[in-house]
């Protein structure tokens, strides 16, 4: 366990919770719809995204079962993700094309306060699931872990940690963000 | 009340290492954890194994080399799976070079503990 | 540092070979350059498969930087064989197959670690970190049964051996020597796994997915298909520098597909074309202050290999990268389906900093978010299911390009081809494939291509 599991949980008031919530809700929404750019808008500059893999190892094995100089399906920066998206927006990006039908379910939200003020540690669990061509169709669930940081009246994504639950990807290919 | 006997000089084991010496007819497993030495019985109370071919884990348990299952050195007491009863303690005397054993009382440690 | 072909297993048990399947020359006619869509949809032609590549083959298990330690182990497949690939405490390397002699269970649950024994978790059988079943759970029981413990180990696999860090494992005790089966590929596999002292290390971790393709899709584009790139990945290459693929079809006389033993690789000449795609300068600087001591060390053509645009396959389904410094194998999965593994490689003697960006630079680009191999699977995938039409799988593939390409009087070892543009090497790919099955021990299967390399080099 690292220092911020080790923080204790102080919750927030019912109008930040409220704000946060919906700021995770537009957020998959615009990915539904393949708003790129609207998207990358909500990274912080110094945005950390990390996706490790998860490997199975036994419970008594110190190493554990991902880190952050190991496997991992994204470790982005600002520029990282830039980059995807500008693949995404390219008219022969061909496994996009015809276009994949998104769904992005993000559930079980809890606010508590950051480290630094106008910081806020964003738990939420998620369901992805995307349908492409007839019926290519893939699912994946997992849990997130953010740092969000006011911005007026929104927030930035300044760090996001997404566990997934499969081990082995159970699709040829992630072609959205989660 | 019996004699002490000698187990072995304290430069034939290291620190971290333990092996298996026969005294006054007992197998026993002895163990060097950093400059102290302790001796319980060889034979694991699992299965039939010697823990003396085993490796010493966490410092100061010993995990049997079959089964993989652990005790405290010291105190004898079964720590993991699949041990259950705990392996017999020896009090072992320090005098200097010599390494030597008392085959009728338990390790300090053993006789300490509830 | 492994065990060679030295003892014969008497614990790995094979049935006489099964029957082949008839007219199998019918599917394919490389001189023409037509095949059959039978190799990518029948089910008997894929346990045929099984048997006959997958069970006869060196494949590869594991990087020897993976397993440093004795008992640190890695869980892998043979095909569909789940095998440990474990250190052991002399420094050698011992595989078995991941099944509890007793009842079958699978012994090791976890994908990697260290293990002082490994223990079956339905009845307390375990087993050194050598195979050999040291104790049972109520053993006493067993004891009284009159059991011997030295016939109940693991079963080993047939033969472990590894080049320039990369481990394989054969499960056909009648196997050639890996040295004989790599052959003349060894000359180019330097290139890349030899090219400074201390060679390679695997680093990062594996990355697994699933793509429901046939393995054999995935082999024949990493063999020889470099000309898919400047269409498929048009997009990749926009998003990471910012311009199309190289045109490398106009400049057929730097590059060229050497195939040897159905192992191809296709290539370039320029140092860093592959390297290129991560977007990172100084992977790139790397590599160009690198080249010249590669150079010294392997020749001038070797030397421009190091992170060319290329792509290699090791018959029958391990490929990689050079460059980009993937490393990856295709397990089979049954006929539709394969589970890919992948690895990133690296100097051992890179800085650190330099591993870093290699690690991040395959995430990147060649992993199931990949910006390149994003856009691979899904036409692997529809390639293969295309074939549930009747019909459909009845018609021809091509496979046609570059017939008249081949480069003789050459000192270059291997079946030589000027030109990455082309298809050669996956002609040689599918003609070794066709030999294996065709032949019922590796006795009879064609030595075809006559080796410039000595065997123990």
């Amino acid at each position: 366990m690292n220092a911020k599991t080790a923080m204790p949980e102080i919750g927030v008031d019912a109008e930040t919770q409220r704000r946060v919530e919906q700021f995770l809700y537009r957020e998959a929404r615009l990915l539904d719809n393949e708003r790129w750019d609207d998207w990358l808008a909500l990274m912080a500059e110094d945005i950390h995204y990390w996706m490790p893999t998860m490997e199975n190892r036994r419970r008594a094995d110190k190493n554990g079962t991902y880190a952050v100089d190991r496997g991992a399906l994204y470790n982005d920066n600002l520029l990282d993700l830039t980059r995807r998206v500008t693949r995404f927006k390219q008219p022969t990006a061909w496994a996009e094309d015809p276009a994949t039908r998104h769904a992005h379910v993000v559930a079980g939200i809890e606010v508590y306060q950051g480290e630094a003020p106008g910081e806020f540690i964003v738990h939420s669990t998620f369901v992805n699931y995307r349908s492409r061509v007839e019926k290519d169709n893939d699912l994946l669930v997992g849990r997130r872990e953010d740092v969000l940081r006011a911005d007026g009246e929104s927030f930035r994504l300044a760090r996001r940690k997404i566990i997934i639950t499969q081990s082995v990807l159970m699709a040829k290919n992630l072609n959205t963000f989660l | 009340m019996s004699q002490p006997i000698l187990l072995l000089k304290r430069a034939d084991l290291e620190p971290g290492k333990v092996r298996k010496c026969e005294v006054g007819g007992v197998a026993l497993a002895v163990y060097n954890l950093n400059g102290t030495f302790y001796a319980t019985q060889d034979g694991c109370t699992h299965a039939t194994a010697s823990l003396s071919e085993g490796d010493i884990v966490d410092d100061d348990c010993i995990a049997c080399p079959v089964h993989d299952g652990t005790f405290h050195i010291p105190t004898g007491q079964p720590m993991s799976f699949p041990c259950e009863h705990p392996i017999r303690t020896f009090k072992v005397i320090d005098e200097g070079e010599d390494v030597l054993v008392d085959l009728d009382q338990e390790s300090d440690e053993a006789a300490d503990a509830v | 540092m492994c065990n060679t072909q030295g003892d014969t297993p008497i614990r790995l048990k094979r049935r006489p070979i099964a029957q082949s399947i008839e007219n199998l020359d019918q599917l394919m006619n490389l001189e023409k350059g037509r095949m059959s869509r039978d190799l990518f949809w029948d089910r008997d032609i894929y346990e045929q498969e099984l048997e006959r590549i997958f069970a006869r083959c060196w494949l590869f298990v594991g990087h020897e930087s993976q397993i440093p330690k004795a008992g640190d182990y890695v869980s892998t497949y043979l095909g569909e064989d789940n095998v440990l690939i474990v250190r052991q405490k002399d420094g050698s390397v011992k595989g078995f197959l991941n099944t509890c002699p007793h009842r079958g269970n699978k012994v090791c649950f976890a994908d990697l670690g260290n293990a002082r024994q490994f223990v079956c978790n339905y009845h307390g059988w375990a087993f050194g970190i050598d195979g050999a079943l040291k104790g049972m759970h109520a053993s006493e029981t067993y004891e009284a049964a009159g059991m011997d413990k030295s016939e109940h180990g693991l079963h080993p696999v047939a033969h472990v051996d590894s080049y320039r860090g990369l481990i394989f494992a054969t499960l056909d005790p009648e196997a050639p020597s890996l040295a004989e089966y790599l052959g003349d590929m060894r000359y180019y596999l330097d290139a890349i796994f030899d090219m400074d002292e201390g060679g390679t290390e695997f680093i990062g971790g594996c990355v697994k997915s699933v793509i429901q393709c046939n393995w054999k899709y995935a082999s024949e584009n990493f063999v020889g298909d470099i000309l898919h790139a400047g269409w498929t990945h048009d997009s990749g290459a926009k998003a990471m520098v910012g311009g199309p693929v190289a045109e490398v079809h106009k400049t057929p006389e730097q590059s060229y597909h050497v195939n040897f033993n159905g192992h191809g690789w296709e290539f370039n000449q320029d140092i860093v074309g592959n390297c290129a795609t991560l977007g990172e300068k100084e992977l790139l600087k790397y590599l160009y202050v690198l080249q010249p001591k590669v150079a010294e060390r392997l020749g001038e053509l070797r030397s421009r290999m190091i992170g060319a645009i290329s792509s290699c396959t090791l018959f029958p389904n391990t490929s990689f990268l050079p460059g980009q410094n993937t490393f990856r194998t295709w397990h089979p999965r049954g006929p539709g389906q394969i589970e890919l593994h992948t690895w990133t490689f690296v100097n051992k003697k890179a800085p650190q900093e330099i591993k870093d960006k290699w690690r991040k630079g395959t995430m990147m680009t060649f992993s199931p978010s990949g910006v390149f191999e994003m856009d691979d699977g899904e036409k692997w995938e529809y390639s293969t299911r295309s074939n549930a039409g009747f019909v459909t799988r009845q018609q021809d593939l091509y496979l046609g390009l570059g017939h008249d390409t081949r480069v003789e009087n050459t000192d270059l070892p291997g079946n030589v081809f000027q030109g990455q543009i082309n298809e050669a090497n996956q002609r040689a790919f599918y003609q070794r494939w066709l030999d294996l099955m065709k032949a019922d021990s590796w006795k009879t299967v064609p030595q075809r291509d006559l080796p410039k390399m000595k065997e123990g080099v």
